[in-house]
């Protein structure tokens, strides 16, 4: 597995180009974010993933306020209605930047929990169908 | 030809496991490993399923309502055997707290089916069980449901030729439950708290179709996992007979103690493969002989192995045996880990007699070593010697084993294990008051199948180490403690010696 792979977020979605505006933006990390819970429910149950879903959306909200979590966070699933909805009332940019920060905050919580190599391992199906992010770079001389 | 089944027994990859087990993990077998909360089920079981998943015949994990996966995740990486490379690729997890929630266990039963179903996985594991359990009661309030989710899984999985494991928690060995009528084998691990210490022993209650080791085997859990310490008589096999009469040959060859003087008495040296014992009080020199002992096989082009208990050696106080360490001519077994049990030190003597070849070993001494045990080892610390020393016997090494013996003047003792038995012979250090100054006797009591000296010899101490000098024959009692000066005449003049008595 190719663990040099950027983490998400540092590109935008090449599926959500930023010309096809908010709601495309909208459904493409809708699709991210199923495609998680299609990898990581089974792991860690429903109730597991949206509980790391609703911290991520807690951790994002300070950057992207539209984006914080109700208050209580004692969902049993990800609400991927109110998702959209929340990244459909955005402008095209708002709704890339704030949805990309979600999926790298997701990205760093869950690494702080499991660590890297195994985050990687789970979630790369997911990166790579939705962030055309390159590999890593080294700098030039 | 045979039309017998054979069982392949799968090797678990937790050294000292497959010993205890008696030869590894029966193929298609439905194991139970159950303990107390901390005990380190989840480690074995993430043990054995790193070690034997592949993405021909992989694994897959049920977690159920005990340790949320994260967390699981989370610390089992931590442990050297997990491998992220092997997620998704051989092992997967399954999460079943939700249907286990709701108690229906014909739902869980059938969530595993269907898994096992896709995957065809050689490996399946529940954790935890107990979680199963509860909620089959909660809703039912009999076991009886229970019993039939275990005896369906149980056939399950062995038609699906999968390994089975379930993990349980705090099941009483002493309760009926039916899982354990159903389960082919049965791990249990305890932790046993006396004082401060934490002693951690694993036995296997049962295990179909294999003889396993009985009783109950120390192990320890480490950043590599868990690490389990076998009996120490199964360290070493037995010898045959041919080759007891080979080492019986071999004890005719005799190694020197590094003293002047002492390989006359003991009757020209140690026999190789002995044990000795050495006793004597606090400060007689029975270090300093030990030392002298490892020094004099390096002379010779040998190796030896120290398991020191009291001090450990450092530049100062043993300059030569310490540059010796230093130089991997003397290999040093760390004995200071916590609630280090008697069957891990010899594991320990052993896998270091093997890595130098060594020839000798020296434990020094037996009263530290049984200071340094956590009490539940205690009560058998004399058994456990004999089995000791024995196996290090076997092993075909010479041993020297010190032992602290307060000086007791109306008796000859010389340990305070009752454990001169033990040892092949024994060398005693005593104190004497003798023209106002304390001074020290050595003498041989005891080299089995061999002559040896009976002299009672003074020795002295100094910066070239032990000084044999001559048998004090002028004085008398000496083992007394307070020798008298014999009565010159004794025997010039019978006749008043007679009369004296």
């Amino acid at each position: 597995m190719d663990t040099q792979k950027s983490p998400p977020g540092t590109a935008p979605p090449s599926q959500a180009d930023e010309s096809t505006g908010a709601p495309s933006i909208a459904d493409t990390m809708v699709w991210a974010w199923r495609d998680i819970n299609v990898v990581l429910v089974p792991i860690v149950g429903e109730r597991g993933v949206a509980a790391l879903h609703n911290r991520s959306l807690h951790l994002t909200g300070k950057a992207f306020p539209w984006l914080a979590a109700p208050p209580g966070g004692l969902e049993a699933i990800v609400d991927l209605d109110a998702l959209h909805a929340l990244l459909t009332l955005q402008g095209t940019e708002a709704a890339t930047d704030g949805g990309n920060a979600l999926l790298r905050t997701f990205h760093d919580l869950l690494s702080t929990l499991i660590g890297l190599s195994l985050t990687e391992r789970l979630l790369f199906p997911v990166w790579e169908k939705y962030l055309s992010a390159s590999p890593a770079q080294d700098p030039s001389p | 030809m045979t039309t017998k089944v054979t069982i392949n027994r799968l090797a678990t990859g937790v050294p000292g496991l497959d010993e205890v087990l008696g030869g590894g993990l029966p193929e298609f077998s439905f194991n139970l490993i159950a303990g107390q909360p901390g005990c380190g089920k989840t480690t074995l079981a993430h043990q054995i399923m790193f070690a034997l998943a592949t993405p021909e015949s992989p694994a897959i994990y049920f977690t159920v309502l005990g340790e949320p996966p994260l967390k699981m995740l989370r610390y089992q990486q931590q442990f050297d055997f997990f491998d992220a490379e092997q997620v998704i690729r051989s092992i997967r997890f399954v999460n079943l707290s939700e249907d286990a929630m709701v108690g229906n266990l014909d739902r869980v039963l059938r969530r595993i089916v269907d898994e096992v179903t896709l995957h065809s996985p050689g490996l399946v594991f529940v954790d935890s069980f107990r979680s199963v359990v509860q909620a089959a009661e909660d809703t039912d309030g009999s076991g009886n449901k229970l019993q039939q989710f275990v005896q369906q899984l149980g056939m399950l999985m062995t038609s699906w030729q999968a390994t089975t494991f379930l993990i349980g928690e705090y099941f009483d060995e002493t309760d009926a439950n039916p899982v354990f009528t159903v389960a082919d084998g049965l791990i249990w691990m305890r932790q046993n708290v006396q004082r401060n210490s934490m002693v951690r022993k694993m036995e296997i209650l049962k295990m179909r179709g294999q003889s396993t080791l009985p009783g109950l085997h120390t192990f320890r859990i480490g950043t590599a996992g868990i690490k389990v310490f076998a009996p120490a008589s199964g360290a070493v096999p037995a010898p045959s007979i041919a080759a007891s009469a080979a080492g019986a040959s071999a004890n005719a060859v005799r190694l020197g103690m590094g003293v002047p003087g002492l390989d006359e008495m003991l009757g020209g040296g140690l026999p190789r493969g002995y044990s000795v014992l050495v006793a004597g009080p606090s400060g007689s020199g029975k270090s300093i002989l030990a030392n002298a002992f490892l020094s004099e096989g390096v002379r010779r082009g040998e190796t030896g192995v120290m398991a020191a208990f009291e001090q450990h050696p450092n530049k100062t106080r043993n300059g030569e045996l310490f540059d010796l360490i230093e130089s991997g001519k003397i290999g040093l077994v760390d004995t200071r880990a916590p609630d280090l049990s008697i069957d891990e030190t010899v594991l320990l003597l052993l896998n270091e007699v093997r890595r130098l070849g060594a020839t000798r070993v020296v434990i020094d001494s037996l009263s530290g070593f049984e200071l340094s045990l956590p009490p539940t080892f205690r009560d058998d610390f004399r058994e456990s010697l004999l089995q000791m020393v024995s196996v290090l016997a076997r092993a075909g090494v010479t041993v020297l084993v010190t032992s602290e013996l307060e000086d007791r003047y109306t008796d000859l003792r010389f340990s305070p294990y009752g454990a001169a038995f033990l040892t092949d012979a024994i060398i005693v250090q005593r104190y004497i008051e003798l023209g106002s100054r304390l001074r020290r006797v050595m003498a041989v009591v005891k080299v089995r199948a061999s002559a040896h000296s009976d002299e009672l010899r003074e020795f002295t101490i100094g910066a070239d180490g032990i000084r044999i000098g001559e048998m004090l024959p002028d004085q008398e009692g000496l083992l007394g403690g307070r020798p008298t000066r014999k009565r010159a005449l004794d025997l010039s003049e019978p006749a008043a010696n007679a009369s004296d008595a």
